[in-house]
């Protein structure tokens, strides 16, 4: 989700073609060419500037409907609704070739991993582990952070915080609880019941992409393809002389003690 | 060289110059096929200038046709020409030919309901935002297809895309 204003510009946009499996947008006003997934203008009068992004989330209308029963939804477009996908189309799109792979990260090009931009620094978990461990407490950078699964099982949400949080439900509704407080938390990180009642957690940014284009995307150089060895070399030599943003990447289940925590259970 | 031959060579450079410029952004800018980091700028550069070079092209093969035409030169070769010219505004036309809004249909001017009179599924995802109080969502079933939806939602213009 991207803002379309620019420069003082408000931008219409259409599809125009791809790049490396990202599809590229080209706004009537000035012919720029832009990233769909991170909002760069790669060639144009406006090449280099960068979109800001909206802070969106990706989850059931069910769920949503229950946290905003007076928003509106889009309808589909009668003549075209033939052609749309089926819900599975992500899951059907890990099948299909790609053009790009850093296999020295050992993850497949097509992982849905859920990449964040923050404090300083881009960092991925991979979806699947997020999905099964249903609440995971790590960081990003110096700062904590817990990815969490809504009562949806769909749904996937980053708070910031360095507390403790667990995922519980009580007579089928869904609720967290901090060990700090014992407070409980509904899933839009805001405190309902104990002593932090009122309070909220700040939301984190999250998107959910395959790996090769969050990489490429969010990591790496500008467009075109990421020069793969030099981001295998950073890595190798503990990140020194990196051009590009600091990346770390999360390759596999958050453990130890206290760090993980499913229906009340503590890890 | 001779009049018609001046001619016949003015046609076989815009004819050569209108297919590469048509051809070649066609070529790099292809689903599953890697896009150096050089090859894309060249492409989008030629994307941005086509539509006045392809003009620039049909204009001087139709004069240069009808010139041709003037000459002695044999029926045969006239009639080449002539379907040299007529491709070269073929391509012309082409050049403004988006594939990508023909493969995936623009969605053009959103519409919406309320959230509790939608007869979709609960089990739909959506991409939601909440901004300056109003909360939208847009199915990603339909939003995959389209890929661009422009919109505004509590008076902040975005685009959501899939």
């Amino acid at each position: 989700m991207l803002s379309r204003e620019i420069d003082g510009l408000k931008l219409t946009f259409h599809l125009s073609g791809i790049n490396n499996q990202n599809f590229l947008m080209r706004d009537e006003q000035t012919g720029t060419y832009w990233q769909q997934i991170n909002g760069v203008a790669v060639s144009g009068p406006l090449a280099g500037k960068v979109l800001k992004l909206i802070p969106s989330d990706e989850l059931t209308l069910a769920l949503w409907k229950t946290e905003q029963p007076h928003g509106t939804v889009l309808k589909d477009v009668a003549t075209y609704a033939s052609k749309y996908s089926n819900r599975d189309w992500d899951v059907r799109m890990k099948k299909a070739p790609t053009v790009l792979s850093f296999a020295e990260h050992g993850l497949k090009p097509r992982d849905l991993m859920l990449g964040i931009q923050a404090f300083g620094v881009a960092r991925a978990f991979p979806y699947e582990a997020v999905m099964q461990e249903k609440l995971i407490k790590d960081h990003v950078g110096p700062e904590g952070v817990i990815l969490v699964v809504g009562p949806d099982d769909k749904s996937i949400r980053v708070f910031h915080t360095k507390s403790d949080f667990y995922r519980a439900s009580e007579n089928g509704s869904f609720f967290l609880m901090d060990s700090a407080t014992g407070s409980k938390w509904n899933f839009q990180g805001c405190a309902t019941e104990g002593s932090a009642k009122g309070a909220c957690l700040e939301r984190v940014e999250v998107i959910k992409d395959y790996w090769f284009d969050w990489l490429r995307s969010f990591v790496g150089a500008g467009y075109g393809a990421l020069a793969a060895d030099g981001f295998g070399e950073s890595f190798a030599e503990g990140a020194g002389g990196v051009e590009h943003p600091a990346a770390d990447c999360f390759f596999g289940r958050v453990g130890g003690e206290g760090e993980r925590g499913e229906d009340g259970e503590k890890g | 060289m001779t009049e018609a031959r001046k001619h016949l060579l003015s046609i076989a450079a815009v004819f050569a110059i209108s297919l590469f410029f048509l051809a070649y952004p066609f070529y790099v800018i292809r689903p599953f096929r890697y896009q150096g980091p050089h090859e894309l700028p060249v492409a989008l550069a030629i994307l941005h200038w086509r539509p006045g070079v392809e003009m620039v092209c049909a204009a001087t093969a139709i004069v240069a046709g009808y010139l041709f035409w003037r000459t002695k030169s044999k029926l045969l070769a006239k009639i080449g020409v002539t379907i040299a010219v007529l491709v070269v505004c073929l391509f012309a036309g082409l050049s403004r030919v988006n594939i990508f809004e023909i493969m995936f249909h623009p969605m053009g001017r959103p519409s919406f309901e309320a959230a509790n009179e939608t007869k979709l599924d609960g089990a739909e995802m959506v991409m939601a935002v909440n901004l300056n109080g109003e909360a939208r969502a847009y199915t990603i079933r339909s939003v995959s297809y389209h890929h661009i939806v422009n919109d505004e939602v509590g008076g902040v213009p975005i685009v959501a895309t899939y």
